[in-house]
């Protein structure tokens, strides 16, 4: 082997030894300023971005300040501009989109890695994955012609005579509103958060689990004591990263939500999100002070959007942190005793 | 694996580089687009009004054949026509909405010059009713300010007497997105009822206090389509391609005049005069006109008074308010009135 080796790597030099001269001088220097640029690239268009949103929506913050955050009129015609309507808008359809589409994609994720037959896992993680891929604008058209008389004439009129006495439930079915949005938005989520979960769930180890059903777990158990706690930054990861998808998407959401600025208690009622305001808007908008103010709306949205990122990155280190600094006969201990404990309480019951 | 390597940094390395020199490169020039594909020579860029944007594509193929200029339009939104043009950045840019006292101080020297007319028309969605309800304009003003909130509305019902009407509740839809139909509607509506004028006024975008908005032509035709018991202002063309059912609106001589470019012929022909400024509006024509529909619109190109392309830009727009006119039929656009055709032709002699 050691002979071998020598003899390979002069035989290659023989072939190329003037290229390869040339080529170890500059393919080191080469590859350092490529990759160099290419990082600086993504970080200088990221501050030409923020500066430019910040730059057009100055002259709205030197005009409005501050109170645009929390103004509720937004009237072209007498150039009185705000944003709180759209700030509910966003906040009420993003964690609402999320409230469904949490547990849903987590089950997904659950039935994909544990539960579901060898045979069918990949392809209907497939199918969950393509959900991902339909165009938004495709969804809201969908969202339009389907999901919208659906809600009008089936799901809100339930929910209104079921759970009517809840503010968030009263009010007149409408075609298009909140609910209409967040069920979109729901189902653009899910595969997201899905994706990661199944991703964060296959990297549990086999020893934990087959560890827990030696101690005499159920699956159900196993899954609360081992699977959660183990993968819940990754969860906690994947469902910050739903939620910038939500607070982000424009076109589907203009579709349904019915884009008219007000603050309604019903779901049932048509509102608009940043994304959405700024998208329909744009380039209709009349006046300068109007342009102006719906990159103050841009400007809002893009520095939502970078804390939530930046909260998902602290909570995912935090986490991943403390359970890499307990070492794993910690966590192996911890989801033991975790399991330990449930069974005994079972037993009691028994 | 050193060659390997090797490849793929060169393969990033080019594709990093010309991402660079594309970067680079395209600082450069500011606008928007430049020639269309065509051999012309000399070429025109425009943007704004989406209302105008089947027209001028009708136009671009039959002037580049007649002067051999290529006409470039951007349907951008009449607001940014208003910008562009005030940037100077196209040569001429187009809007559904006249330019406003501030908007004409701030472009700084830009005529406005009315080049097409068209209708909006109401449709509606409304499962047992037939096509062709009457309605009148305090009533369309009440349905949008939602105080007639269902179709057996006796305000309704009166008008439309042996029609039987449900009691489904009315969505009332607009243009959630700038629209030469918004304010044509909301002219139209400021006209008729103070209330209306006083509240939410009139403009290529307003506060509409109830209802849903939708975005575009399309947008809005897709809501009425999925909405039992809506009613929506459309473009008068998308309405009868689609064949939606649409209200017969109540002109100032109490008649109902079918929408349609004789209609909309007879509402310009009530026109007095233009002002000086070219600013026109048909809406709610007067009672001596039976046939006029009461919802008409004039759309606007505007064109800076010292232009650098003068000498290609003057032939173009005098073509298009006069030659140009016959091309509008199959889309729903009436010829200007004979009036409107010589003010804006001695304002499109002040360009130079």
């Amino acid at each position: 082997m050691a002979a071998s080796v020598p003899e390979y790597g002069r035989s290659a030099l023989k072939l190329s030894s003037a290229q390869r001269k040339l080529g170890d001088r500059l393919g080191d220097p080469l590859l350092r300023t490529l990759t160099w640029l290419a990082a600086a690239a993504s970080v200088v268009v990221l501050a030409l971005l923020v500066y430019k949103v910040f730059d057009q929506a100055s002259e709205s913050f030197s005009h409005f300040g501050l109170s645009f955050i929390g103004t509720k009129e937004w009237n072209a015609v007498s150039g009185k501009f705000g944003a709180a309507t759209f700030i509910y808008g966003t906040a009420i359809s993003a964690f609402g989109a999320l409230l469904i589409a949490g547990p849903m994609a987590i089950a997904i994720a659950l039935f994909l890695t544990e539960l579901a037959p060898r045979p069918i896992r990949r392809p209907v993680a497939t199918l969950v994955d393509l959900l991902a891929a339909i165009p938004s604008v495709v969804l809201g058209l969908w969202g339009i012609l389907v999901l919208a008389p659906f809600a009008e004439n089936h799901l809100e009129p339930a929910l209104n005579s079921a759970l009517g006495w809840i503010p968030l439930f009263g009010g007149t079915p409408s075609p298009f509103g909140l609910l209409p949005a967040i069920l979109i938005l729901t189902i653009m989520a899910v595969p997201i958060v899905a994706a990661v979960t199944r991703e964060v769930f296959a990297t549990v180890p086999t020893e934990l689990k087959e560890g827990a059903f030696a101690l005499g777990a159920t699956r159900w158990e196993m899954v609360r004591a081992v699977i959660l706690p183990y993968a819940r930054p990754g969860i906690v990861g994947a469902v910050i990263l739903g939620l910038g998808r939500a607070l982000g998407e424009a076109i589907a959401v203009t579709q349904v939500i019915g884009d008219t600025a007000g603050i309604h208690a019903s779901l049932f009622a048509p509102a608009d999100t940043l994304a959405s305001r700024v998208a329909s808007e744009y380039q209709g908008a009349a006046t300068t002070l109007q342009i102006s103010s719906l990159a103050y709306l841009a400007a809002i949205l893009l520095v939502f959007s970078l804390l939530v990122n930046a909260a998902a990155r602290l909570i995912v280190r935090r986490t991943t942190m403390r359970l890499r600094g307990g070492a794993a006969a910690v966590g192996i201990g911890a989801a033991a005793t975790g399991v330990g404990v449930d069974v005994v309480e079972e037993e009691a019951e028994l | 694996m050193i060659k390997k390597n090797k490849t793929v940094a060169t393969v990033l390395g080019v594709a990093v580089l010309s991402l660079v020199l594309a970067a680079c490169g395209s600082s450069n020039n500011s606008n928007t687009s430049s020639s269309g594909a065509t051999g012309s020579s000399t070429t025109l860029v425009g943007a704004g009004s989406t209302l105008v944007a089947p027209l001028v594509s009708e136009w671009q193929p039959e002037y580049d054949k007649k002067a051999e200029v290529a006409v470039t339009y951007g349907a951008i939104g009449s607001g940014g026509g208003i910008a562009q043009i005030t940037a100077r950045t196209v040569d001429f840019g187009a809007s559904d909405a006249p330019l406003t006292e501030d908007q004409f101080k701030e472009a700084k020297g830009v005529v406005q010059i009315p080049w097409a007319l068209a209708a909006t028309v109401v449709a509606y969605h409304v499962e047992g009713v037939p096509n062709q309800l009457k309605l009148t304009g305090p009533v369309l003003a009440e349905i949008y300010e939602g105080k007639i909130k269902a179709w057996n509305d006796p305000a309704i019902a009166k008008l439309n007497p042996g029609v039987s009407l449900p009691s489904t509740a009315i969505t009332p839809i607009h243009r959630s997105d700038g629209s030469g139909d918004t304010f044509a509607f909301t002219n139209y509506l400021s006209h008729i009822s103070p209330e209306w004028s006083s509240k939410y006024g009139h403009a290529t975008q307003v506060n509409f206090p109830v209802g849903v908005g939708a975005k575009g032509n399309s947008g809005v035709g897709g809501a009425l389509t999925s909405t039992n018991g809506s009613i929506g202002y459309i473009a008068i063309a998308y309405v009868l391609q689609n064949k939606f059912d649409y209200a017969l609106v109540q002109n100032a001589a109490g008649k109902y005049p079918v929408p349609g470019i004789p209609s909309i012929s007879a509402a310009a022909a009530t026109l007095a005069s233009v002002p000086a400024n070219n600013e026109v509006s048909i809406v709610d024509p007067p009672a001596s006109a039976p046939g006029a529909y009461p919802i008409s619109t004039f759309t606007y190109a505007l064109v800076p008074e010292s232009a650098p392309k003068a000498s290609t830009l003057k032939p173009f727009l005098k073509w298009a308010i006069n030659e140009g006119q016959s091309f509008g039929a199959k889309l729903e656009f009436a010829p200007l009135p004979a009036k409107v055709v010589s003010a804006d032709e001695a304002t499109i002699e002040k360009i130079s």
